[in-house]
């Protein structure tokens, strides 16, 4: 899989959460989904559940779309380097 | 005898600050990039902890858990909801491609990254004026915030003008001698603290309301609103929706989070931050939530400003004198905390970019620059935070909006190689005057239709980046091979 192709499927991962972020449709369950472990309604266990689900994104986003730089990337002399150190 | 211990806690964080202080300056090498950077060597963790710790305000633990106070638990997902995705998110759509950047060509702030890409003076210029326009205000409401939190927890003891003093002063203790790294060690600290304290206040509140089912029993019964979004009228779907603009992803366009994630060593370690992200935020966005959604069902009634002392309130009644001072001590950590990496980033943007403008200077000198700059700022902050001028504050209402509509133009120069420095300027100057206008009521409200101004401008950055980057000359192949021809090689 090329990386343009990859970084599509990024791109629907970000839509999916956001979607899921604001999925208005579900509001009207807060009053019906039994509380979780007794106290947690449904639009709090709800981002208890997505903060588990980012980061499976994040972790998949990683798995396709962050390679590492080659070792060789940052050793070769560059003219253009800032006089930092 | 409870006295004793107190002073004696309290005194004991301020000598870990100092020492970090000391520590930190002696293992800092005399370099502006050590200084401003702790020389590109952060490990996951301190970055982590550094990024996150700068992340988190007096906002968190104070503004949210008030909100949280009003609306109920819909508070959480509204506020950060979003946040908990995109921003580790933004780490790697923005940031690693940044951090690339700023290994290979040594840039160490945005505008020496974004002037970078496009060859321009004006590009870096434009990004150092509307970062500093939209810090600057945003430093000095953090400081009217925390002294203000800091005000009501002491119950007045401690008056508005010395915990303004505290606060700065104690930033500059450690930052001033070890400059970056200074921060990161106290940042690494006090976020340990903080997690201490916050898991206590939140189980002496649960005990002393009968525990975690009753509290919500009691609120079911008397206040069932609480408990549904659909019912809260500052929770409309449009709201919702725009509210997706603010302050999510501006995070990664704060000059204090960019720099920190450039400071990284290497890649594995911004890729382990944006796995510990979305718990982190979740957990301390949860827990201000659940202190202010269970305040209300101890302390009924409050209304406005009084629903933002929900906190110190809960300190006060529910931690024994002693967790007090620990209390008093987080919500000072937690303030604080930004507040020193906005100091530093403000001072590192003019020592770094502003300054050779106007005088050669050698990197020891840098130094030298940096920690004039830093005292400079902490005076004028201060001295701000004491008038609380209007025009100020009015500023800092829509910095995080004006950061989020800078956004655009950093990943079109990041991931568009047809991205022209004509329209990067356009991009960034267009939407801020836009802001302005709605923020200011110039325009009249209708003309967002409906949507908070920020959601308007983001779509108007976008337009206007695509359409002026199409009407002006393809950046030069030189140009283009510079950054493209770098990412080419990485991501393949």
């Amino acid at each position: 899989m090329n990386f343009k192709t990859r970084l599509v499927l990024v791109i629907i991962i970000v839509f999916f959460m956001f979607i899921l972020h604001n999925s208005f449709w579900l509001w009207h369950l807060d009053s019906r989904i039994p509380l979780l472990f007794n106290f947690m309604p449904f639009a709090y266990s709800y981002y208890v559940g997505y903060a588990i689900l980012a980061v499976l994104a994040m972790k998949l986003i990683i798995s396709l779309a962050w390679p590492d730089p080659p070792e060789d990337l940052f050793d070769e002399p560059e003219p253009l380097k800032r006089q930092n150190s | 005898m409870t006295n004793t211990i107190g002073i004696g806690l309290l005194l004991s964080y301020l000598f870990i600050l100092i020492a970090i202080g000391v520590y930190g300056a002696r293992v800092s090498m005399k370099t502006r990039e050590d200084y401003f950077l702790a020389g590109r060597g952060l490990g996951s963790m301190a970055v982590f902890m550094a990024l996150f710790a700068s992340n988190i305000t007096a906002f968190t633990i104070i503004g949210h858990a008030g909100f949280s106070y009003e609306v109920g638990y819909g508070a959480y997902g509204y506020v950060i909801g979003w946040s908990i995705f995109i921003t580790p998110f933004t780490y790697y759509l923005v940031g690693y491609r940044s951090w690339l950047l700023g290994k290979k060509y040594g840039y160490a702030t945005q505008p020496q990254v974004f002037g970078g890409i496009f060859n321009s003076k004006l590009i870096s210029l434009l990004f150092l004026i509307l970062l500093l326009y939209y810090t600057l205000p945003y430093l000095v409401v953090s400081i009217i915030g925390g002294s203000l939190a800091f005000t009501t927890v002491t119950e007045g003891l401690v008056p508005y003008w010395v915990s303004a003093m505290a606060l700065i002063g104690i930033s500059l203790v450690y930052t001033l001698p070890a400059g970056f790294r200074g921060t990161v060690l106290t940042d690494i600290f006090q976020g340990t603290l903080f997690l201490v304290v916050a898991a206590l206040l939140l189980a002496a509140v649960a005990r002393a309301l009968g525990g975690f089912s009753e509290i919500t029993a009691d609120l079911l019964k008397s206040n069932p609103a609480m408990l549904e979004r659909s019912l809260s009228d500052d929770l409309s779907p449009v709201n919702w929706f725009s509210y997706s603009f603010v302050n999510s992803i501006a995070v990664v366009v704060f000059p204090q989070i960019y720099t920190r994630i450039l400071a990284a060593r290497c890649s594995t370690n911004l890729k382990q931050v944006s796995l510990y992200y979305p718990i982190a935020l979740a957990l301390i966005f949860g827990v201000s939530t659940l202190l202010g959604v269970w305040g209300s069902v101890a302390f009924p009634g409050l209304e406005g400003k009084d629903a933002d002392n929900i906190v110190p309130l809960l300190i006060h009644h529910f931690l024994t004198p002693t967790w007090m001072v620990l209390g008093l001590v987080v919500v000072l950590a937690i303030v604080k905390s930004s507040i020193d990496s906005q100091l530093l980033s403000v001072a590192h943007l003019v020592t770094d970019d502003l300054l050779p403008y106007f005088k050669k200077i050698e990197s020891h000198q840098a130094v030298f620059w940096g920690r004039l700059f830093l005292l400079l700022f902490a005076a004028v902050a201060y001295y701000i935070a004491l008038i609380r001028p209007a025009a100020i504050l009015s500023i800092a209402g829509f910095a995080f909006s004006g950061f989020s509509v800078m956004l655009p133009v950093m990943i079109g120069a990041l991931y568009w190689s047809r991205t022209t420095a004509q329209g990067a300027c356009a991009a960034l100057i267009l939407p801020a005057i836009m802001l302005h206008l709605w923020y200011l009521d110039i325009l009249p409200q209708w003309t967002t239709f409906g949507f908070m101004p920020v959601f308007p401008s983001f779509i108007l950055a976008i337009i206007t980046l695509v359409v002026v980057s199409c009407l002006t000359p393809a950046p030069s192949p030189d140009q283009k091979e510079k950054t493209f021809g770098l990412f080419g090689r990485v991501f393949q």
